[in-house]
């Protein structure tokens, strides 16, 4: 570590003492800003909300780091003003000190603008984090930042940093993929409690710069231990830190009218006769123009980069997993126009695939790729898809079509059958039926919609399903 | 050497000379090959979707791309010029020139769901003159989705029925507990098409969606532009180069977030407004959908 040297400590004090000075204006004018410039509104039970976090609070005589999702880049001011009444202003040491990221705020407009905004900044006790860049002068200023905010925390103050260390992209926070900084701020700190918070406005989807404006902003939060008797490790602590906004998250998505699980799954039967359609006999070339309906740019350079000889099957994994996909965005309500290909953009190595024109990213995993098939599922939110190492929160099943029976009526025998043999409270298919609801397939149990998430696809010999237990 | 497509050798002739009605059968015809339910394509008309089993041609998405190009192997036009969509854009639009082959550009397939459609879609292009008497029969896409989704949940409703009456017991009165429910949906989708407001009420929600999608990316955009404005301040020329392949990128999403956004206000608009076809072809549904409850009533 490198310790603050004397010149830093004495920056900081400055700026704490400028920001103690002028806090009720600066938070009435951040209030004004939300409620009448953007014209939200903040849940109806905020103060019942409040008044919890504020009893936990007082009880409380350390410092605090304030831990919450992250979807747009006004987070910080919401947050605050949601989880901070304006009768506790006086409380200075309460008030957080944040950590916007140098590059999307410090040098925004012209010169006036520009210190406008620093200026508010400044007095918004805000210590500009650098997450990108590996060389060491960026190195050396994600450690000066960490410095500082250990400082603040160790005079008895307060700390605002997102664990995620940036905007979700697929508009949910994963659990399972924990970031240590707050665990080594904790550690650094140890009398530290975290507030965690999950902040969301009811219509945000996707990471955007702001809120729909005139949305609701409903939250759900809590006060928890920084360290637990026993914890040693950063990545410990920053689990279970990601564990309770993750139950944050359950609970505030139980109060919201959109489909927490999205996902969808799609199936490619590899020996299917059109398949072959627009490409040569031995399949090593295909037509252009073809594939330029299907590709993007980047898609078609990986195509090329992965030779003739895996020029059929790479082209059919992209399909699929744009189909898996375009199910996935369905869940959300946003729809990808049939033959809109180029609107989802799939990375293959990396496993995850974009929808263009929202920036919403999803997780995609191909559980069958072989001679005969491919199957891919997609997972936009609602939990997690796996890997080789961690089960995920799909299950599926794919299966052969016997031959004289309709493929649609077996793949939903299929799902059906797959659905109640995972969970032995329904024991039977017949406890469930199938549902359309707008176009989107859909599970009843004991006469309720399930938010489960089904996906159904068949193509050719194969058909298969799949759903979301999370 | 060129690569050979294998499809059969299909002369296109001039799109001018011919009726909308024999664009329509040649569109048809050529995507004979991709349909699998033969029954529901040997009676195609204008209105038959080309996705779907209960109703369409049984088309699989694979094949997609395939009735776009098909469309285009099949056609002339003289509408083959390349104009720049604005001043010195690398974007452009075909307008008219010389006869040559016909170009369905990226997009402008979006809601071409059936033959009918797709005819609309070449007038909608310029490709061939305007045809009200024609237009007149050729249901909306709006009211495709709609009539889909419609004897989707007939359909369910069917099969639901036809299980539940054969089981006893628990497991027929948890069925049943089910069949209530698809009964009531059935019954609120029913009213939905009965009433055109209300249905485009419902429409409302993915244009609402997609228009805040639309005014997100638009402030991303003002923002990224801001930070240019910031860095060419600075003087810092790899930040500046950045973030002018951040503002490209925004760009491009925004262009396809555009495009979406007027797909959705068409179904939203076109939704609200029902002519004879589309009063015919909801009047089908709805019988099915109220002949499916009917059934499924007598059971619960």
């Amino acid at each position: 570590m490198m310790p603050l040297e004397a010149e830093d400590v004495k920056i900081l004090r400055r700026q704490w003492r400028l920001s103690r000075a002028l806090v009720v204006p600066v938070s009435l004018v951040v209030i004004a800003i939300a409620r009448f410039h953007f014209k939200y509104r903040l849940d109806e039970n905020i103060d019942a909300i409040r008044a919890d976090i504020w009893k936990k609070l007082d009880a409380h005589d350390g410092p605090v780091i304030w831990a919450a999702n992250h979807l747009t880049l006004i987070d910080s001011f919401l947050v605050y003003w949601a989880v901070f009444p304006v009768s506790r202003l006086i409380e200075d040491r309460r008030i957080p000190w944040s950590t916007p990221e140098y590059t999307n705020y410090y040098k925004l407009g012209g010169p006036i603008q520009s210190a406008f905004v620093r200026g508010l900044l400044y007095l918004c006790r805000c210590i500009p984090f650098l997450r990108g860049g590996e060389d060491a002068a960026s190195e050396n200023w994600r450690i000066k930042a960490f410095e500082k905010c250990a400082w603040v925390l160790k005079e008895g103050g307060a700390v605002f940093v997102y664990p995620e260390a940036g905007r979700s992209r697929s508009g949910w926070l994963e659990p399972k993929r924990p970031k240590d900084f707050l665990g080594k701020l904790a550690l650094e700190v140890p009398t530290s409690k975290f507030l965690v918070v999950y902040l969301r406005s009811d219509r945000q989807i996707s990471t955007t710069a702001a809120p729909p404006r005139g949305d609701r902003l409903r939250v759900a939060a809590d006060l928890i231990d920084g360290i637990l008797p026993g914890e040693t490790n950063a990545r410990d602590i920053s689990q279970r830190l990601f564990n309770r906004l993750a139950e944050l998250q359950q609970d505030w998505w139980k109060g919201s009218e959109m489909a927490r699980n999205c996902g969808g799954n799609d199936v490619v039967d590899l020996k299917g006769p059109l398949l072959g359609e627009n490409f040569s006999e031995d399949r090593t070339e295909a037509d252009q123009e073809w594939l330029e309906r299907h590709l993007t740019r980047k898609e078609l350079a990986y195509l090329a980069e992965q030779g003739a000889d895996k020029l059929f099957r790479t082209f059919w994994k992209f399909f699929c997993a744009k189909e898996a996909c375009h199910k996935a965005l369905g869940r959300a309500v946003i729809v990808v126009p049939n033959g809109a290909f180029h609107e989802l953009e799939v990375d293959l190595f990396r496993r995850k695939a974009i929808h263009v024109p929202t920036g919403l990213q999803m997780d995609v995993r191909f559980t069958d790729d072989d001679e005969d098939k491919l199957h891919c599922v997609a997972v936009l939110r609602g939990g997690f898809i796996g890997d080789d190492e961690t089960e995920g929160d799909v299950i599926w099943n794919v299966a052969e079509v016997p031959p004289g029976t309709s493929p649609g009526a077996f793949v939903r025998d299929l799902a059906l059958d797959m659905i109640a043999g995972s969970n032995e409270d329904i024991g039977s298919s017949a406890k469930l039926a199938l549902t359309e609801n707008y176009g989107l397939p859909g599970v009843l149990w004991k006469g309720a919609p399930q938010d489960w998430s089904l996906s159904l696809s068949h193509s050719g010999r194969f058909a298969a399903a799949s759903f979301m237990i999370s | 050497m060129a690569f050979m497509r294998k499809q059969a050798v299909v002369e296109a002739l001039d799109i001018n000379t011919i009726t909308p009605d024999d664009a329509e059968k040649r569109i048809t015809a050529g995507v004979k090959k991709y349909a699998t339910n033969e029954a529901n394509f040997a009676s195609a008309d204008a209105n038959t979707p080309y996705l779907g089993h209960i109703v369409g041609m049984g088309i699989e998405s694979s094949n997609l791309a395939d009735i776009t190009m098909s469309i285009e192997r099949q056609f002339l036009t003289k509408m083959t010029t390349k104009t720049p969509v604005t001043e010195g854009s690398s974007e452009y639009k075909l307008t008219a020139g010389e006869l040559g082959k016909l170009r369905i550009l990226d997009g402008q397939d979006a809601l071409a769901a059936t033959p009918g459609l797709s005819v609309k879609m070449l007038m909608d292009l310029g490709h061939m003159a305007k045809n009200d008497a024609y237009l007149e029969k050729v249901m909306s896409f709006a009211y495709v989705m709609a009539t889909g989704d419609g004897w989707k949940m007939a359909d369910a409703l069917k099969k639901m029925a036809g299980k539940a009456e054969k089981l006893a017991g628990a497991e027929r009165s948890e069925a049943l507990a089910n069949l209530k429910t698809l009964i009531s949906q059935a019954k609120d989708y029913d009213a939905l098409l009965a009433d055109s407001s209300k249905l485009a009420a419902s429409k409302q929600k993915a244009y609402v969606n997609d228009k805040g999608g639309f005014d997100a990316l638009s402030s991303e955009l003002n923002l990224t532009l801001d930070k240019i404005k910031g860095a060419s301040t600075g003087g810092d020329a790899a930040t500046l180069a950045k973030l002018r392949g951040e503002e490209a990128e925004i760009r491009t999403r925004l262009k396809m977030s555009a495009a979406k956004l007027r797909v959705s206000q068409e179904v939203s608009d076109a939704a609200g407004k029902r002519r004879a076809i589309e009063d015919k072809k909801v009047a089908e549904v709805r019988a099915a959908l109220q002949s499916s409850v009917s059934a499924a009533e007598k059971l619960s």
